[in-house]
């Protein structure tokens, strides 16, 4: 950020009580990034960042929507919304055949996938605040939370846990809040939109 | 039965390498079909850059890898100062072919790993 921009918006912070910054959403293969950025970017601009599946890896590339303001806890946030590929330590195209796509088209789709988790990796250095994205179905112990995590917190990026699924029977919110005791969590369904206003308020708090 | 191939690297092996050759190093015994086990915990930054490789690497033959880490991550002033009083950070590192383990599952003091073809 060059000197300039960061003076216009510490202007902008101090005298319109405006925050701006770009809030990256990270997290494994369909724990619900999409979904999520879709919630938001629904709920304070009315229209969707991208196409969710049930086949992982439909997020193949950053995709951002720009100037997103969000009203909360008594403040006004300005925000790039960025919404990443999941990241993964394994693609086998042959994964992807079950849900009957072609072979071409699967391999293809596999080679998108390892430059989308490359171009999110880059990304972690570069998102003022991080919302990781935690299946609460699933079990969220895992090598890539864990990494993403770490990531993170070495360059002091705020980070606040989203267990995601609540509306889902077999969801355990609760095991994200006692693998990761040191971190926010807010449960959310990005679904549904419950607690979706927690979030909101969680952002407002981790920008300062 | 299918073998399988576990290779411990020792910290002092790694120790003298650059970050990069490090990464390559133990990627290329995991291309090679080997579980590799390290006498010490990757850091997070070091994780995050061998996940991108291993990303760079797949193709029809190697579809990724499988990896995880007891102990803390070997980052920050703490881990930076042991290292330079030539000691180790406590924990290890279990990279293997995805082709080959089929997940690690772990515990805060524990990993299992469920290897086979």
């Amino acid at each position: 950020m060059s000197i300039l921009s960061k003076f216009v918006n510490w202007l902008s912070a101090v005298f319109l009580r405006k925050h701006k910054f770009s809030l990256g959403l990270y997290g494994q293969v369909n724990a619900g990034k999409t979904s999520l950025a879709n919630r938001i970017s629904l709920d304070w601009l009315g229209e969707e960042v991208g196409k969710v599946s049930e086949i992982p890896h439909e997020t193949r590339s950053v995709t951002k929507k720009e100037h997103v303001i969000v009203k909360a806890g008594g403040r006004t946030l300005e925000m790039n919304l960025l919404d990443m590929p999941g990241i993964a330590t394994k693609i086998d195209y042959k994964d992807f055949l079950r849900y009957g796509i072609r072979k071409d088209a699967a391999q293809a789709r596999a080679k998108e996938a390892t430059k989308g988790i490359i171009e999110a990796i880059k990304w972690l250095e570069k998102v003022d605040v991080a919302l990781v994205v935690m299946d609460s179905t699933q079990d969220p112990l895992t090598q890539v939370n864990i990494t993403v995590l770490g990531n993170l917190e070495a360059r002091k990026i705020p980070v606040i846990l989203v267990a995601n699924k609540i509306d889902d029977k077999s969801a355990k919110p609760e095991r994200v809040r006692d693998a990761f005791p040191q971190y926010a969590v807010v449960e959310v369904s990005a679904l549904t939109g419950e607690h979706i206003e927690k979030l909101y308020e969680a952002i407002a708090k981790s920008v300062g | 039965m299918a073998e399988i191939q576990i290779e411990f690297l020792s910290s002092s092996v790694l120790s003298g390498k650059q970050p990069k050759q490090k990464l390559s190093s133990i990627l290329d015994l995991v291309k090679k079909g080997k579980i590799v086990v390290l006498e010490e915990p990757l850091s997070a930054t070091e994780e995050a850059e061998l996940i991108s490789s291993t990303m760079s690497s797949i193709g029809s033959k190697f579809p990724g890898i499988e990896i995880s880490r007891l102990g803390e991550s070997s980052e920050g002033i703490r881990a930076a100062a042991i290292k330079l009083l030539g000691g180790k950070t406590a924990g290890l590192t279990i990279v293997g072919p995805s082709s080959l383990v089929r997940q690690i599952k772990r515990n805060p003091g524990k990993l299992s790993v469920f290897a086979g073809k």
